[in-house]
């Protein structure tokens, strides 16, 4: 063996020594090895979309559900869907979390004689119900089922349980019942259903409380169609509440009113309508007869608006060839709930009707939905032991009754109650028995949000727990209760179903695309005069809501609090108050002055049977008499139950404010709530003095002028779009594996969004919404002063950030003049199972190290890595980031702006495109387009 | 020339303060030591934890750690100032001062150093802060101040460690000479083999002058570089061409009454009297309300270029300053720096000690101050109104930067036992 030889051994025996030695047993077991056949179907780095349907709210949105290595890691807007086209809102995106959610019922669970609850297997759980279900029946007891809104198979499947176990069907629970407009299109028009609003062709929308942008029927839908009057400057949008709303804030004019004096707007408006010549034709002399008279001055005081307003409002209405009004929300949530309901149906009769403003033909589906009376009913039945088994399934009726319906107390008549859920809440506290619930992802379905869609569910996510779907579950119980079932399981039970309802285009349509529309025939709607002279004669309008009064608001974040465990939802903050965690109360800033009281100090809110007391936040444009009390923030969010309509009223009025001089740390995310003249958003073209439209022109830089060869990624944000409805951020966290902090960090100024909606308000309380992220400069701030590169322009005009290389000074946060970096203060773990909720295109960041936009990278690359194989270039609309995607009213649009013929382009040299402090020179990438 | 006795009595009395340590020393050893370690499990705490054990967020990125750091630089100025620049002008009260001045400024970039550090989110990456070839080819950027400072900083630090050694040559010789057994070896053994002949002595003034020389223009450019962290930023309160005089001026002013503060006690407990005359504190003084002016005046122009400037972002950042959350801190900056210097126009206030000891301690104070009003509240308000946010400093950026004194007393400490703390030869020749 010669020297060379030895040396060579030598290499090899080392080489092969330390290779052998590498990693652990426990390090392997970890990797996917691209060595392995793919295993059903899995082929790692590769990812499958499926349709499927948003159960997080009874809108029912379509979905496409990305897929990576078997798991849903991303939920997007299915384009085609009727209700959301293509995009979805922040409680659809977090609705992951709740699929992943770490307390997630695993398995069923009864309640010992300790209150303790103990884990139980299913067969013993079906043993108990069915017993108990015989039992009762035996000893004369009715059972009951009590569910939240319900469509498609599912409640046939429901209606066909109940019938063979002999099993009471109650009406279905909703919070958000509408019963009060349903009430009266079924007493004026015989439809006791809620149309589809045409908002997306009218020419004047006149809103009373409904908040179409938060919680009103489908808010994806009416937040996309609202946008196209936002866009277009000769269609028209008021909108009239009590308290300041996102819907409100959005609105191309919000007029204030006193709560409860709704009914006599609408008494005015129609009084003076039906003298108009276009309506007067319409209108019956019969009913002209009953309408109960009111003058301008009177109304005028009893809403608190100005006589020229109303009289403008009138105008308008004359003029419009199409006018809308759609009253709801808060405006039914009060003791002149069903006039308004009814006046305001009179009007649509009047009005919108002609014109096709109210689609019947597409209800959405809420006539099986009950109201409060309907509780009390059962609350009655329960008191009087008439109720055995009561199975409550996907509701929280607990919660929303008003404490003057004792459903608690009542509740624990019930000789047995089965709660049907996938998290605890207060409703399930008080049950006997909790089955868990398989996640909409989970199971098969179908829904049908409106008439004529029908939306498809599928299991995309193997059953982490052994929660079943509610179909398993009713299908097992009939075995055990009867010996035989309808089907042998719920997926042949639906397929069945299917069969006779679909051919087998439909059928193939539906589980390809995930959803099916079925137009329905268009009914023709009929008043019904004598039951509208009989309600108009016994009108009676009661006097306004003594001031102050506080609004109990839903939440755009939580629905009616349904999606309060979200910790998600949290995260983001309220788009008006920047409030992340926490309960508040929102009040006017004379009021807050008046009161010596700063932001987060408690306030005590008293009226006659209630008080509560709360942190205080001062909203600029609330008006001074008026409490915003947000629905989370109250432990019973209904201040009692209107006797006629049986609608949770929504006030508490006469209050007394007191401070009680605590102050609590409240995660305030704004810096301040006025843009301190700083022209973030600039005022519009016309209104601008000449000085400030002077540009700047081209400025001497220092450094090389960046060049871009095929790409610079750009994007433009359009300000008259955006309502700040957060749909981006919570997308973004969820792309981006963006961690969640809590509220500790919130405080301490560390959230970690990348992108944030920053509301600013003028001196009239007028907000405007700027969406900030990072703005990929060309000459970034950031980039120059890292010491190691870690910030670095690439040459697509991406500002990048080089995890690896990052050292953590922060000096690149410090001088970037959007704060839009994020620093990485502690090692962010998610609890299992939430850590399988992350995007594996990306890596997770860790402590130390900074963060931010990175205008979603990985789908560039996926985009441009398509693209290479067909030997092209990324062409326009190939590729969006994950804000734009969801966005529901399109206001954000990605591109490469070396494209001339891409929409970014267009966009970005249009008239109003600005970039925010232009003047630093840092020219952003992020081009925004001022509001008119 | 001095007679023998005299000599004789200067190098007693100056080694006198090397003999054993009193009781009183070594608690002070001990109470710094302790305060040092405290410093220490801090920062590993942090380490471990990650950042967020500190009170700094978003927007306001850096925080104590980096006005320590600013801090530290400042009082390691006047070392080089009183020892070089003085020794230029042949200021002969620099006897005086000159190895107390020319030891802290050392120990106070050891100590400034570490904060830099510290204050890093991934401190086992720092590395990648110095330009090391390496095979994946990356480097530092060296548009980035934060560079400069590496070079800045390890610059300042390698000629004040020469130039302190060069002149501490003679007198290790001294205590080698007076020392018997193996602490008399050591010290014959740093001494280089100085034997006082006159050919070492006349290389020995060359280099001494062409050290002086080399290191008098780094007084400026060191702080200045340190300045242009902030100024070279686009933040509303850093961004401003004044930064590096008024900088290098307020770290002068810090220094000197650094000097004073240490120079006094030391001056008291040595019994160094006959060495350190009042007159030479006088001058001293005289420096530190001159430089005291000049800081004043940079207060006054840009509070008066925000003014004339017409420029939202620099007007809110300084009212913010002067009015806002943090008024409290710039007015007693404003006091110490500005104010409480003036009375030093009287002559026998700048003679009183007592009177000057509290003064510098003051001063110490509203420059640490003036440190963190500058990088703390233009971080609190720059441009996005949406993005502002105040700083608390937490528990432990106070623990680390308490530890960061205990460190250099415990230094100076040993300092005063281990070495001559006056420059023998130079007495000996004065």
């Amino acid at each position: 063996m010669d020297r060379r030889q030895f040396l060579q051994m030598l290499g090899l025996v080392s080489g092969a020594a330390a290779l052998s030695s590498c990693g652990s047993e426990k390090g392997q077991k970890e990797l996917v090895s691209l060595l392995v056949p793919a295993e059903d179907g899995i082929i790692p780095g590769t990812e499958t979309w499926q349709p499927s349907t948003c159960c997080e709210c009874p809108a029912h949105c379509g979905l496409l559900t990305r897929i990576r290595e078997n798991r849903p890691v991303k939920l997007e807007g299915n384009p085609g869907h009727p209700v959301n086209r293509g995009s979805l809102c922040l409680r659809g995106q977090a609705s992951l979390w709740r699929l992943y959610h770490p307390q997630r019922l695993q398995t069923p669970l009864k309640r010992q004689a300790d209150g303790r609850l103990q884990a139980i297997s299913w067969a013993q759980a079906f043993t108990e119900i069915s017993e108990a279900l015989q039992h009762n029946r035996q000893q004369g007891r009715k059972n009951a089922w009590l569910a939240g809104r319900t469509s498609g198979t599912l409640g046939t499947l429901i209606e066909e349980f109940c019938d063979t176990l002999d099993i009471e069907r109650l009406a279905e629970f909703e919070p958000f019942s509408h019963a009060a407009l349903r009430q009266s299109y079924g007493l004026l028009f015989d439809q006791t259903d809620l149309p589809r609003y045409r908002v997306d062709q009218t020419d004047l929308l006149i809103t009373i409380g409904a908040d179409l942008l938060e919680t009103f029927l489908s808010p994806v839908d009416y937040t996309n169609q609202a946008s196209t009057l936002a866009a277009d400057k000769k269609r028209h949008w008021t909108h009239l509440e009590p308290h300041y709303s996102l819907t409100g804030a959005n609105a191309d004019r919000r007029l204030v009113l006193t709560p409860g004096s709704e009914g006599a707007l609408l008494l005015w408006l129609l009084q003076a309508l039906v003298t108009q010549g276009r309506y007067r034709g319409r209108w019956p002399q019969a009913l002209q007869n009953v309408l109960p008279t009111s003058d301008l001055a009177a109304t005028a005081s009893a809403t608190g608006l100005q006589p020229e307003q109303l009289q403008e409002l009138v105008t308008h209405f004359v003029q419009a060839k199409k006018p809308l009004l759609i009253v709801g929300g808060v405006a039914t949530g009060h003791r002149n709930g069903q006039s308004v309901a009814l006046l305001g149906a009179l009007l649509q009769w009047l009005t919108a009707l002609p014109w096709g403003g109210l689609d019947f033909s597409a209800t959405e589906n809420y006539s099986r939905v009950g109201s409060l009376l309907d509780l009390k009913e059962l609350s009655q039945k329960l008191a009087s032991d008439r109720v055995g088994v009561l199975f409550v399934s996907r509701c929280n009726p607990v919660r929303h009754s008003p404490t003057a319906l004792s459903l608690n107390a009542a509740l624990s008549k019930a000789h047995l109650k089965v709660g049907l859920t996938d998290l605890t809440d207060e409703t399930t506290d008080q049950m006997d028995l909790i089955l868990p619930l398989a996640h909409a992802l989970e199971t098969w379905g179908d829904t049908e949000p409106r008439q004529g869609v029908i939306g498809l569910l599928q299991p995309i996510a193997s059953p982490q727990h052994q929660a079943h779907s509610e179909g398993d579950l009713l299908l097992k119980l009939l075995r055990q209760a009867t010996g035989k079932s309808p089907a042998v399981d719920w997926e042949t039970y639906l397929q069945n179903n299917w069969q006779k309802r679909f051919n087998r285009n439909q059928l193939s349509q539906l589980m390809k695309e995930g959803y099916l529309i079925e137009p329905g025939p268009k009914p023709s709607i009929r008043l019904n005069p004598s039951r509208a002279t009989k309600a108009l004669k016994n009108l009676q309008l009661r006097a306004p809501l003594a001031l102050p009064a506080a609004v109990i608001a839903p939440s755009i974040r939580s629905f009616d609090g349904r999606s309060r465990s979200l910790e998600l939802l949290s995260e983001i903050p309220d788009p008006l108050t920047t409030i992340s965690y926490g309960n508040w109360v929102a009040v006017a800033p004379q009021t807050a002055h008046r009161l010596r009281m700063r932001d987060g100090g408690e306030l005590q809110i008293k009226s006659a049977d209630w008080q509560s007391t709360q942190p205080i936040r001062s909203q600029p444009g609330l008006a001074i008499e008026i409490l915003t009390l947000p629905m989370d923030s109250l432990p019973t969010p209904a201040a009692g139950i209107d006797p006629l309509t049986g609608e949770a009223l929504r006030y508490y009025e006469a209050l007394q404010l007191n401070s009680t001089g605590k102050l609590h740390r409240l995660p305030i995310l704004a810096g301040s709530p006025s843009q301190q003249g700083r022209g973030l958003i600039p005022k519009p073209i016309h209104r601008q003095k000449k000085h400030e439209q002077d540009n700047h022109g081209p400025r001497a830089s220092f450094y090389p002028e960046p060049q871009y060869e095929n790409y610079r990624w750009a994007m433009a944000i359009d300000l008259q779009r955006c309502v700040g409805c957060s749909a981006c951020v919570a997308s973004c966290y969820i792309e981006n594996n963006v961690p969640v902090v809590g509220a500790s960090d919130h405080l301490a100024g560390r959230e970690m969004s990348w992108l944030r909606i920053e509301p600013f308000y003028d001196e009239q309380g007028r907000v405007d919404f700027l969406p900030m992220l990072c703005q990929h400069c060309n000459y970034a701030p950031c980039e120059a002063v890292c010491p190691v590169y870690a910030a670095y322009h690439n040459p697509e005009g991406l500002n990048v950030q080089v995890y690896n290389r990052c050292v953590g000074t922060r000096y690149c946060s410090n001088n970037c003049p959007y704060k839009v970096r994020r620093f990485n203060w502690w090692q962010h773990k998610s609890t299992p199972p939430l850590d399988q909720l992350r995007n594996p295109d990306l890596p997770l960041r860790t402590k130390g190290m900074m963060e931010k936009c990175t205008f979603c990278l990985q789908r560039i690359r996926i985009a441009k890595d398509r693209a290479k194989d067909e030997k092209r270039l990324v062409q326009d609309g190939e590729v969006t980031t994950a804000c734009a995607q969801s966005c529901p009213t399109g206001a954000i649009v990605f591109g490469n702006l070396l494209d001339k013929e891409s929409q970014i382009y267009h966009l970005t040299h249009s008239q109003r495109a600005y970039r925010v402090f232009a003047e630093l020179g840092t020219e952003p990438g992020v081009h925004y387009l001022r509001p008119e | 020339m001095q007679n023998t006795s005299s000599t004789e009595q200067i190098e007693q009395d100056v080694l006198a303060a090397m003999s054993w340590p009193s009781r009183c020393y070594l608690a002070g050893i001990f109470l710094a030591g302790l305060v040092f370690l405290g410093g220490m499990a801090l920062w590993g705490r942090q380490i471990a934890l990650g950042m967020g054990v500190a009170g700094i967020s978003h927007p306001v990125g850096w925080g104590v750690y980096i006005t320590d750091f600013v801090f530290w630089v400042g009082i390691a100025h006047s070392g080089t100032l009183i020892s070089a620049v003085l020794y230029i002008f042949r200021a002969h009260f620099r006897t005086s001062f000159n190895r107390a001045a020319e030891a802290m400024t050392i120990f106070a970039l050891m100590v400034a150093g570490l904060f830099p550090l510290i204050h890093l989110g991934r401190v086992w990456l720092a590395y990648f802060l110095f330009p090391y070839p390496n095979q994946r080819q990356l480097w530092v950027n060296f548009r980035s101040p934060l560079v400069w400072d590496v070079f800045a900083v390890s610059t300042y630090m390698l000629v004040s460690l020469v130039f302190f050694y060069i002149g501490l040559m003679p007198d290790l010789a001294i205590v080698a000479r007076r020392r018997p057994g193996v602490v008399g070896k050591i010290y014959r053994l740093l001494s280089l083999g100085w034997i006082g002949n006159s050919q070492q002595w006349r290389h020995y003034a060359k280099l001494y002058f062409f050290l002086a020389a080399f290191a008098t223009p780094l007084v400026a450019s060191v702080h200045s570089i340190v300045s242009w962290d902030f100024a070279v930023s686009i933040v509303p309160g850093w961004h401003t061409t004044i930064f590096a005089p008024y900088f290098v001026a307020g770290a002068i002013l810090s220094g000197t009454a650094m000097v004073i503060t240490l120079v006094i006690p030391m001056r008291r407990l040595l019994r160094l009297e006959t060495y350190i005359p009042i007159a030479h504190i006088e001058s001293i003084a005289k420096i530190l309300l001159l430089t005291s002016l000049i800081v004043s005046f940079a207060y006054i122009v840009e509070q008066g270029l925000a003014f004339y400037s017409g420029n939202l972002f620099e007007m809110e950042q300084f009212r913010f300053r002067a009015l806002g959350d943090y008024r409290v801190l710039f007015w007693i900056m404003v006091s110490c720096n500005s104010l409480l210097p003036l009375t030093l126009f009287i002559g026998r206030i700048r003679r009183n000690l007592p009177f000057l000891f509290i003064l510098s301690l003051l001063v110490n104070v509203g420059m640490w101050l003036e440190r963190f009003v500058i990088v703390v509240t233009s971080l609190a308000r720059d441009f996005d109104p949406y993005a502002w946010g105040n700083y608390t400093p937490s528990l432990t950026e106070l623990g680390i930067t308490a530890g960061s004194f205990g460190l250099f007393f415990l230094l100076f400490l040993l300092f005063i036992k281990i070495l001559p703390v006056l420059s023998i030869t130079e007495l000996k020749e004065r």
